[in-house]
């Protein structure tokens, strides 16, 4: 009897256990969501077909499989319904159709969802597919940082559609956070920051005091970080810094300019707003700002430092993003008697600039400080120092860390999660823990946003080969020598891009500068260069460069920095009539183009003036470009007409008929 | 399974036109504080391609419009909201000015834009109605 009983109860309990599985995939969430998500479709469906063919949709697991993409599989959809769906614009959550990016609604098959989202794309339930417990794999990407998804592919420093990512990848190397952080394929960056040996000879103690106290309160442009420095560390450094041997031939070439007689300071002034110094540097916060301020630089550095600083900018840092001009000696010193007259800070201190007596001890001190803080990585190695590793840890992967592998240390009142544990991170990089070196960076929230963003880009893998996108290379490498030197020397690439390298100061590429301007009229405009924007704020500064140089740097880029899709001659082949100016000059009319450029008295001036086109531009590109801006430059407002290839002959054809009296009178004269 | 996508897209398509072409406004009232995804996509659009001379709140003021004759369009008008549809605006930005009979400085973006930015921007357009 007992044993009868025993197995009636065994029976009953082996079925019950049988029950659990069924039981539990009838009672899954998503059977619900998919039951509401087929009324609501059915109530928004335009025709009786089509709300019949909502309602058939059998209850099933949706997924997106991707066999090439680390073998992804995302089951989002099971829930997420709508998103390919434009009946389901603006439906409430989990139905709504996703809002159109340069990969939706056409890659959903290739990219699937968690590419760009991140979560878990196996899980079927809203809390394990979000990943919201912190020891979870990784979580789904909160949307204000969904931007770090299009980096995991994009290896490029600026992606059109992705601003937060472009401008936290800016921010990252402005800051030099790759100075210390190894990052995969930032393995040949070098920061800017000056070498220090020179220190001793250009400033004095007190400005080192201030600057290593807050640098941003002595320069606003200042890309240094605040270290936090205690007083009596500010000291030792000072007297480190100015125990460092100054290498002789600078050294002598900084006395024997503070030993020439001044120059005139009025001369100097106009020489100043002449040579459109504010294109990079700030005078009282007016200018561009990438380069330091200079309201105050009579008070930073020394009159001989500053002559010969400004003759041979790269003789005193290798790597400064400063052209060297080609001033004449009086010239520098008119220069310089303008900043001491005008630039200077009238309350600082007479002594701001009176070097320091070193104390060894103190001096010794500062050199353990230098090395414990890793201000080499920016600054060069202090003599007899060997570094082949980074000074901070590497980031690669740091977007795939898991929130429970990280150190909160005192900072309990954190979410306990990688996004906020990375925005407190750049935020008070030192309220982790005592004695920690990061500096601060003193970004606001927009910025801290921007760099977690860069930051949650970098996965611990590459994407795989077919989704990964580099930028391409250069399309013609610059040479070293000859003419290449001229591009080193006025540092062409601090402002202008050629290819993917360069700065993005100007508005102008040079990439294909060859294919597009006339060889003479480059030559003239090296030689003064005049503004082709009249809007924009940034200018071309006046080089000084010797014409004969300018013609060697004109012929270099009319041979390199070309484009094989632009033609020679547009109208090659073409009937005459195609190249008719009369009917070009119509089209100029009709299309509106004088919306935007100024030809003869009228025009607007967003776009170039274009009153001598015919002097600047080849046909070839001004052909080339009204076939369609876009292929030139993705983001140029100039819009595409459609123009056919006789429409935009016709155009070209009127352009090239337009010289300006001036440039005319100068190819005369030449 | 794309064809079926396809007709659906056409359907909703129409859907949408007939639903907005009834209320030309009902965009507008969105609120203002917290713009969706696609509002925002459509300002980043305006931004770079419209504010120049429609200015930064559309009220035809952006700092080019001072060169143009006629000056462009007070986009912020209530009046000019109401009597426009959708579509209309639709139709003026992929065509410009002279592709529905005005003037020419406004250019025919369609060969420029996607479909898609441009229903952005026409949605932005409507939440720059002034109240």
């Amino acid at each position: 009897m007992p044993l009868k009983r025993l197995f009636a109860l065994t029976s009953v309990a082996f079925l019950a256990v049988l029950a659990i599985s069924p039981a539990k995939n009838a009672l899954r969430p998503y059977r619900r969501i998919q039951i509401r998500f087929r009324e609501l479709a059915v109530a928004r469906a335009t025709s009786a077909r089509q709300a019949r063919d909502y309602a058939r949709k059998p209850v099933a697991i949706h997924q997106i499989w991707l066999p090439a993409f680390e073998n992804r599989v995302d089951r989002c959809t099971t829930c997420h319904l709508g998103v390919a769906d434009p009946l389901m614009k603006r439906a409430p959550q989990p139905f709504p159709f996703h809002p159109w990016t340069p990969h939706t609604p056409e890659g959903f098959d290739r990219f699937g969802c968690t590419s760009c989202h991140s979560g878990q794309g196996l899980a079927t339930t809203q809390g394990e597919a979000h990943a919201t417990a912190p020891d979870a794999g990784p979580p789904m990407l909160p949307t204000e940082y969904v931007e770090a998804g299009c980096g995991r592919c994009h290896a490029a420093a600026s992606i059109p559609g992705a601003p937060m990512l472009s401008r936290g990848r800016a921010l990252m190397t402005q800051s030099g956070c790759f100075a210390c952080h190894g990052v995969r394929g930032q393995e040949t960056f070098h920061s800017p920051a000056p070498p220090l040996a020179t220190l001793p000879v250009k400033t004095g103690a007190e400005w080192v005091r201030r600057w290593l106290k807050s640098p941003r309160e002595v320069d606003p442009n200042a890309t240094m970080p605040n270290f936090q420095l205690a007083a009596r560390d500010i000291d030792a450094l000072a007297n480190y810094l100015f125990g460092l041997e100054v290498p002789e031939p600078l050294a002598r070439r900084v006395q024997a300019a503070g030993e020439e007689p001044p120059g005139d300071a009025a001369s100097g002034k106009k020489l100043f707003a002449e040579s459109r110094c504010i294109s990079c540097h700030t005078v009282e916060g007016k200018g561009q700002g990438s380069a330091p301020e200079l309201s105050k630089i009579a008070s930073a550095a020394s009159r001989g430092w500053l002559l010969a600083f400004l003759r041979d900018p790269h003789a005193f840092n290798p790597r400064t993003p400063m052209p060297q001009y080609h001033f004449a000696e009086s010239e520098s010193r008119d220069l310089v008697a303008y900043m001491e007259e005008e630039l200077r800070d009238f309350d600082a201190p007479k002594d701001i600039l009176a070097p320091l007596r070193v104390n060894r001890t103190l001096a010794e001190n500062g050199e353990k400080l230098f090395r414990r803080y890793g201000c080499f990585s920016c600054h060069g190695a202090p003599e007899g120092a060997r570094l082949t590793e980074k000074f901070g840890p590497d980031l690669d992967g740091i977007g795939d860390k898991k929130a429970t592998s990280l150190d909160f240390g005192r900072r309990t009142d954190l979410p306990r999660t990688l996004t906020s544990w990375l925005a407190a991170k750049i935020g008070s990089p030192r309220s982790f823990a005592k004695d920690l070196k990061m500096p601060s960076y003193g970004f606001g929230p927009e910025e801290t946003r921007a760099v977690v963003t860069a930051l949650l880009a970098m996965g611990a893998e590459p994407v795989p080969e077919p989704y990964r996108v580099v930028p391409a290379a250069l399309p013609a490498p610059i040479p070293a020598a000859g003419a290449g030197r001229l591009i080193d020397r006025y540092r062409c690439l601090s402002c202008h891009q050629i290819g993917q390298q360069g700065g993005d100061i100007s508005t102008a590429p040079l990439t294909f500068e060859g294919s597009k301007v006339q060889r003479d009229w480059l030559v003239d405009y090296l030689v003064l260069s005049f503004t082709i924007r009249p809007i924009l704020t940034e200018r071309m500064p006046i080089l000084r460069m010797p014409r004969q140089e300018a013609a060697e740097l004109a012929d270099m880029i009319q041979s390199l920095f070309v484009d094989a899709r632009i033609p020679d001659d547009p109208f090659a082949g073409k009937p005459a009539s195609d190249a008719d100016p009369v009917e070009g000059e119509r089209l100029y009319v009709t299309l509106g183009c004088r919306a935007c450029h100024i030809v003869g008295p009228s025009g607007g001036y967003y776009g170039p003036p274009l009153t001598d086109s015919g002097t600047r531009l080849k046909p070839g590109w001004t052909f080339a470009w009204l076939k369609g801006p876009q292929r030139w430059r993705s983001d140029v407002r100039c819009p595409d007409y459609g123009l056919t290839d006789r429409d935009a002959l016709r155009l070209t054809a009127y352009l090239a008929t337009l010289h300006e009296k001036r440039g005319a009178e100068k190819a005369g004269s030449r | 399974m794309k064809r079926l996508g396809f007709v659906l897209l056409v359907l909703a398509g129409a859907a949408c036109a007939r639903r907005t072409a009834a209320g030309p406004g009902a965009a507008a009232r969105r609120p203002a504080l917290a713009p969706s995804y696609e509002l925002r996509l459509g300002r980043q659009v305006f931004q770079h391609y419209c504010q120049t001379c429609h200015g930064e709140t559309g009220a035809g003021d952006g700092f080019n419009a001072f060169n143009l004759d006629p000056r462009p369009r007070d986009l912020s008008d209530p009046a000019f909201q109401k009597k426009k549809t959708d579509a209309e605006l639709t139709d003026a930005v992929r065509r410009g000015g002279a592709g529905v009979g005005l003037s020419s400085m406004m250019p025919p973006w369609g060969k420029t834009l996607s479909q898609a930015e441009v229903d952005e921007v026409v949605l932005y357009v409507r939440s720059l109605r002034k109240q």
